[in-house]
């Protein structure tokens, strides 16, 4: 009895003892999964092979999940996570909660990064995230058929149905555009540009609900109005059915085109390879904004392993890194230089294109309260996109709710 | 009867109940007092609102849609995959060459997971490439919009159900069917029963209890439905699949916003308790005879 007694005494002594290095080396990264996930891979890999004694765990995650994951670790403060990719939507909410880590507190973050993608990893003029993705909603269009129908490129969305129109009338299994079509947050994404192109708003910049506006009423109505020239079943789209659609050579425009799906237009799965331009979104009465989808960085502030964390960062963000994601994985770098290095302008023809978005990118409503503002109007674009609302009465009811959500 | 032996069945049941007060009663009730606040997930800033939270779930054309959609599938799917469970296990209880691998065959929708098995369905439901549709037109019909027609998403859904779940009904009435004694089917030949007669007297009230089982398993599971939804639709077209179980992760998870998500778990313990008394009666009721 008493052997056993000492056994489990040394045992218990042990444990105790180990648990303070083992929290030292440890690093936890909760990442998106599916185009981003080949990125934080790459980059762990390359970061253990540097450090060894590092027990490095990456968790892959879909956007909804990551987002829920992080945001219960931090309501409950687990201190499970040391490194946390965040969409730049979420951002706000995390900072302004104070969920994480200033990074001026441990080491601060070397490199000219875009200027709107830092914009959305600061509050209140501390930096509490690294731009890691410097995604943005491009357009994207095959300029053979526009040519070939006479068609330059569109500059306003009106100009792109008429395109749309013509194409899907004169080319044979081929429709005029595509969009992501499903509830949530890509119904919403899709609208978005269109939305600003006339002038309205979800959130006005004193945080009100604003989009029962004759504008937004406009832009509804167009935007509704894309889905007779879209495939069937577009209701049901989302990022992979829309790539399907363009590199197949199944639709002749993209109304969104983020830079990270781009990667592949000219790889040899797609059946238009060359053929298909990567342009800023258009306008209409107002000039194009295209919309900024910023991937960040940061370190949750229950994290047990900051510097080191902090040290990952860095290492991930350092100008050769970002290079080395671009080329080997598509993810666009958040390094302003990149955007015109040859060797990545060689492989993504499109990128000083996306430099000059990214410049005037808008970024979604800076408010803590965005996913279910977000919720809440892709509940409703689908039930006008279906046919169940009316576009003055969809936009009346969500904006009733959005105020709502705004005031909880 | 001394005191002691009055006392041992609650001494004995003691740590029994102290796991269901532990794991059942205070869940529910915190859920319900939950359900009278206006609070956040940490339940920081809790405010009192009493019926607040129930008004606006009643106010809310989300969630009355919600509650629809859970019952009529609820209802719809329990119903379908019992009958084809039975008629699956009458057809599976005579011999015939190759009933194994036929067998086999049945079960392997059970086996997968669900996410592979949503996975699967999404691709057979696309309306230009999709294996269905194909099919459809091979034999000179039109494509069908599965799953964005907000007629016929949730009767889609219903379909994947029945596919991936109608073998777990199947395998409780088959052992059912198993169990019942080859001599009595013998008797009512001899007495001159034909095949209609020997199933409606016979078969059916004897497999009744496993009918019941299986029904009561089935709609358990169906009126908690979750993954097949928000895999498959989101939820959409519109609220066309839209479930209570969607509503109330919606509500606690994305939003945060406790109060109402709690409210919405409370009116699906309402009416999944209702169920519970009817299945309960009918099987105390079965129990007495």
């Amino acid at each position: 009895m008493r052997t056993i007694g000492k056994a489990l005494g040394a045992m218990l002594m042990l444990a105790g003892l180990s648990l303070p290095a083992a929290a030292q080396d440890r690093l936890v990264i909760a990442g998106r999964d599916a185009g981003f996930a080949p990125a934080l891979a790459k980059m762990v890999e390359l970061y253990q092979a540097k450090n060894p004694s590092v027990k490095i765990e990456r968790l892959e995650l879909g956007g909804g999940p990551l987002y829920e994951r992080l945001a219960v670790g931090a309501r409950e403060k687990t201190a499970a996570t040391d490194v946390a990719m965040l969409d730049d939507i979420w951002a706000p909410e995390f900072m302004a909660r104070g969920w994480l880590t200033d990074l001026g507190t441990v080491g601060g973050l070397p490199g000219e990064f875009v200027k709107s993608a830092m914009d959305v990893s600061r509050h209140d003029g501390k930096l509490y995230a690294a731009p890691f993705v410097g995604n943005i909603a491009m357009f994207a269009y095959r300029k053979d058929l526009l040519a070939k129908h006479g068609f330059e490129r569109p500059k306003t969305w009106s100009d792109v149905v008429k395109a749309a129109q013509v194409i899907q009338d004169k080319e044979q299994g081929v429709s005029g555009l595509v969009f992501r079509g499903i509830k949530g947050n890509p119904i919403v994404t899709s609208f978005l540009p269109v939305l600003w192109a006339h002038g309205g708003d979800v959130v006005s910049a004193d945080g009100k609900a604003v989009l029962d506006t004759p504008a937004a009423e406009k832009a509804l109505t167009q935007f509704l109005s894309f889905k007779a020239l879209a495939p069937k079943g577009v209701e049901t789209y989302n990022a992979t059915e829309l790539r399907d659609a363009i590199q197949q050579g199944r639709a002749a425009i993209a109304v969104e085109m983020w830079s990270s799906w781009a990667g592949t237009l000219d790889g040899s799965a797609s059946k238009v390879a060359n053929q298909v331009e990567v342009v800023a979104t258009p306008g209409e009465v107002k000039g194009p904004a295209p919309m900024l989808g910023a991937w960040l960085l940061a370190i949750p502030a229950d994290s047990p392993n900051k510097a080191r964390a902090a040290d990952f960062i860095r290492f991930v963000t350092s100008p050769e890194n970002q290079k080395l994601i671009a080329l080997e994985t598509g993810n666009p770098p958040t390094l302003t230089a990149l955007f015109n290095d040859k060797d990545l302008v060689a492989k993504y023809r499109w990128y000083p294109a996306q430099l000059e978005a990214l410049n005037v990118a808008q970024a979604r409503p800076r408010i803590s309260q965005w996913a279910r503002v977000e919720t809440i109007l892709g509940d409703y674009l689908q039930l006008a996109l279906i046919g169940q609302l009316q576009p003055k009465q969809a936009l009346t009811e969500a904006n009733a709710q959005i105020t709502r959500a705004l005031t909880r | 009867m001394t005191a002691s032996r009055r006392l041992l069945p609650w001494l004995l049941l003691t740590p029994a109940l102290l796991i269901f007060a532990g794991l059942t009663l205070y869940p529910l009730g915190r859920t319900l007092a939950l359900s009278l606040f206006a609070t956040d997930y940490g339940f920081e800033n809790a405010k009192f609102v009493g019926l607040e939270n129930f008004q606006e779930l009643w106010d809310s054309r989300f969630f009355r849609q919600a509650v629809t959609n859970t019952v009529v599938f609820t209802v719809v799917a329990t119903v379908l995959e019992v009958a084809a469970g039975l008629g699956l296990a009458l057809l599976l209880n005579r011999a015939f060459p190759g009933r194994t691998l036929v067998m086999t065959l049945l079960l392997a929708p059970f086996v997968l997971s669900t996410m592979v098995v949503t996975a699967i369905w999404r691709a057979w439901f696309h309306f230009d490439l999709g294996f269905l549709n194909n099919l459809l037109r091979a034999i000179g019909l039109p494509g069908v919009p599965w799953l964005f027609d907000p007629n016929l998403a949730l009767w889609s859904i219903v379909l994947v159900d029945l596919w991936q779940t109608a073998p777990f009904a199947f395998l409780i009435i088959f052992a059912g069917l198993r169990l019942i004694p080859q001599d009595v089917y013998e008797a009512a030949r001899v007495d001159g029963a034909g095949p209609w007669r020997r199933f409606r007297d016979m078969t059916l009230p004897l497999l009744a209890p496993y009918l019941f089982v299986a029904a009561l398993l089935r709609s358990v599971d169906s009126f908690k439905l979750f993954d097949k939804v928000y895999a498959m639709t989101g939820g959409g077209p519109g609220q066309a699949t839209e479930t209570v179980s969607m509503f109330v992760y919606r509500q606690g998870f994305r939003f945060f916003d406790i109060g109402l998500a709690s409210a919405a778990a409370v009116v699906m313990i309402v009416v999944a308790g209702l169920l519970a008394v009817v299945y309960a009666a009918s099987l105390l009721k079965g129990a007495g005879r």
